[in-house]
């Protein structure tokens, strides 16, 4: 029998709701600084009023309080579910207000892209949009990919925010406690940005001539949209408006740190420590079966992209291709999105090119990072389940079999319900992607470029072949925004939410 | 409609001015859906008329910049333009000496239309000796209507709205906590 939830779990789920609306406002106070020091009144006014509907929205929903604190694991993933859904509502105010969208889904589209580190835009002429509303979008990445919940996790949860925390699909806990965990996750940010800002604006600055305000500006805007993997960029030409090999290699280092799992941040953080107490260095922790999976499909997907490359014959020069070929396997695999050639050549990318590159999306990068797709450690443990089968087909019948994997710096065993848990996921995603590319093929789009443009959405890439274009259909449009909450949840949580609101209607 | 008049007459000083060279003023859009065929050397020089963007990087003796030649250029938003899009630009590489003419005036940017240029040059696509980079190679540059400065005023009622909602917000914040201690 279905449990209708009582007024106490509502009560539960609004007030947690009510803390994360909290912080979404004090966050909005960033941008108003920024628009007030840059004097862009209109920009300003909007954001005062999204900080005012994000704070009375917070504070409305914790006026009834819950008789218990607990929160329960259908608590949490349902206010992860919903979170998502409702911050960029709110938080897609100042963009609907500046006068760059058509429409007000466009706008929720972009918020929507901007939270779930996706990076496709609808916005129209970014050329001359409002630094400070340029910084909300970006900041959207930074707030999307660290996790509000995550902030939420180190300031208030304490113990009970375990389910929220799973429920942003982060299934590594690095510390003790998930409070400690979600600090760590915090501080390496903050350190990033420190001195992933610094490398970027030095590189503008010293490198290609900009001002130092504006390579202040342009640094920390792509380290949000890098270290997070989004993929939004303050010009319209993405990074290709840089026009320097040294500024994308600076990028590129942050997309790799930004797919890289907190885990292996912890490991290769704790290194150095290790070193100087004479401890041995864990090998197995750095060389997991997630590492070791990602740099095989990066490297398989890359060759796939080159053999393309040189059969389509857009380069001259061999350096040229690498160049590129790198950069943007690069991007696609670690889900950030970033472009240096327009949406319209990408789109001649056809054969192996596509394909690399359409693979490379879909894999993404590794679990608990902001990267989306597959992820790593589920590729491996697709490829581990798959040989394990093979082997057990072809060794005697009573022989004895190891399923195990090293991850974490322990060896797990591969359990059946591992393995099931992974495939379901995995086939999730396909089913995902296909949904997409679907609708996309029923609006007339040629098959290539629909299937590309759903993987992007679906594993929150944010490159694209043209069709995430403010003239697009409504319900392609509606599908990608479903495909970057699902493909940012991981799932779970959604399906949490929709078993939720079906108990409610007809629980008893 | 001061706005739109002025627009309309930067559209008409776009297209009327220099009507030798108009004939092979290329469209951006046009020479980014096919590149490979307006490239240096098999064609010389292609001439791009439009807006300056984003910032002036001096390096290795020229300035780099982006050239938009979208609608916007024409009629920016904040001066009663339409939406029109996504922009539409390319990489140009000026030297030094040519830039001196448009170096005083600020690039498009938010409350700002940047300068409009005429520029003619090669069209290096994935230009080998720059790491595959496109961008167009400037050879002349003819300065057509100089940087619009662009005002957005403060609209008083979402601020009023905001304010008042978020002073509700953080009393009914206050007035929770404070009935929380006495619980």
């Amino acid at each position: 029998m279905l449990v209708r939830p009582s007024s106490d779990d509502l009560r539960t789920i609004a007030f947690s709701l009510g803390t994360i609306f909290h912080i979404a406002g004090v966050a909005g106070v960033v941008p108003l600084l920024w628009a007030a020091f840059g004097r862009e009144w209109a920009p300003l006014s909007s954001f005062a009023l999204m900080i005012g509907v994000f704070l009375i929205g917070g504070s409305l929903l914790q006026r009834h309080p819950p008789a218990s604190k607990t929160l329960e694991w259908s608590h949490g993933m349902v206010v992860v579910a919903v979170t998502w859904i409702t911050v960029p509502l709110i938080g897609s105010i100042p963009l609907a207000m500046s006068g760059h969208f058509g429409d007000l889904l466009d706008a929720y589209f972009d918020a929507m892209s901007g939270l779930t580190t996706t990076g496709l835009s609808l916005l129209q002429d970014l050329d001359h949009l409002a630094p400070s509303l340029n910084f909300w979008r970006h900041l959207l990445h930074f707030l999307g990919g660290q996790g509000i919940i995550i902030a939420a996790l180190s300031l208030f949860a304490g113990g009970a925010g375990l389910t929220l925390y799973y429920g942003e699909a982060r299934d590594e806990k690095i510390l003790p406690s998930v409070t400690s965990t979600a600090r760590f996750i915090w501080g390496v940010a903050l350190v990033h940005l420190v001195f992933g800002v610094a490398a970027l604006a030095l590189t503008a600055w010293l490198g290609l001539g900009f001002t130092p305000g504006r390579s202040l500006f342009h640094g920390l805007m792509i380290f949000f949209a890098g270290f997070d993997t989004g993929g939004f960029a303050p010009q319209s030409t993405s990074l290709g408006y840089y026009h320097s090999a040294l500024f994308e290699a600076v990028t590129a280092v942050l997309m790799v740190a930004g797919a890289m799992s907190f885990g292996l941040h912890f490991a290769l953080w704790r290194a150095p420590g290790r070193r100087r107490r004479g401890e041995p260095a864990r090998r197995s922790t750095l060389w997991s079966l997630e590492t070791r999976s990602i740099v095989a499909t990066f490297g398989i997907t890359l060759v796939l992209t080159f053999i393309g490359l040189a059969a389509l014959g857009i380069h001259d020069s061999v350096l040229g291709m690498a160049r590129q070929g790198v950069f943007h396997v690069l991007s696609a695999h670690t889900g950030t999105g970033f472009a240096t050639i327009g949406s319209a050549e990408l789109a001649t990318w056809g054969g192996l090119a596509f394909g690399g590159m359409a693979i490379a999306m879909a894999l993404g990068g590794m679990a608990s990072s902001t990267a989306g797709g597959v992820k790593a450690l589920r590729v491996g443990l697709t490829v581990r389940t798959v040989r394990d089968q093979m082997r057990e087909v072809l060794l005697p019948e009573r022989a004895l079999m190891s399923r195990s994997y090293r991850q974490g710096g322990r060896r797990r065993e591969l359990t059946p319900k591992v393995s099931q848990a992974v495939m379901t996921v995995s086939l999730l995603y396909v089913a995902l992607f296909l949904l997409g590319a679907g609708v996309g093929l029923a609006y007339g789009y040629p098959l290539e470029a629909a299937l590309f443009e759903s993987v992007s959405a679906g594993a929150n890439v944010g490159l694209s072949v043209g069709l995430t274009d403010p003239s697009m259909p409504v319900l392609l449009q509606v599908v990608y925004l479903l495909q970057m909450w699902l493909g940012r949840l991981e799932f779970a949580a959604a399906f949490v939410l929709v078993g939720f609101l079906w108990a409610w209607w007809r629980g008893r | 409609m001061m706005r739109r008049a002025l627009a309309t007459l930067l559209l008409l000083l776009l297209w009327a001015a220099p009507a030798g060279a108009q004939e092979d003023v290329v469209a951006v859009a046009d020479l980014l859906a096919d590149p490979a065929s307006f490239a240096a050397p098999a064609v010389s020089s292609i001439t791009v008329v439009g807006e300056l963007v984003g910032d002036y990087g001096g390096r290795d003796g020229h300035v780099w910049t982006q050239i938009n030649d979208d609608a916007y250029a024409a009629a920016p938003l904040l001066a009663g333009g339409s939406l029109a899009g996504g922009n539409v630009g390319i990489g140009v590489r000026i030297p030094d000496g040519l830039f001196s003419i448009a170096r005083s005036d600020t690039p498009g940017g938010y409350r700002h239309r940047g300068p409009i240029v005429r520029i003619t040059g090669a069209w290096r696509h994935h230009d080998p000796d720059r790491g595959g980079e496109s961008y167009l190679d400037a050879e002349t540059m003819e300065l057509v209507a100089h940087e619009q400065p662009l005002d957005e005023g403060l609209r008083p009622i979402p601020l009023i709205v905001g304010v008042v909602l978020g002073a509700g917000g953080v009393a009914l914040w206050i007035d929770d906590r404070r009935r929380a201690r006495f619980r």
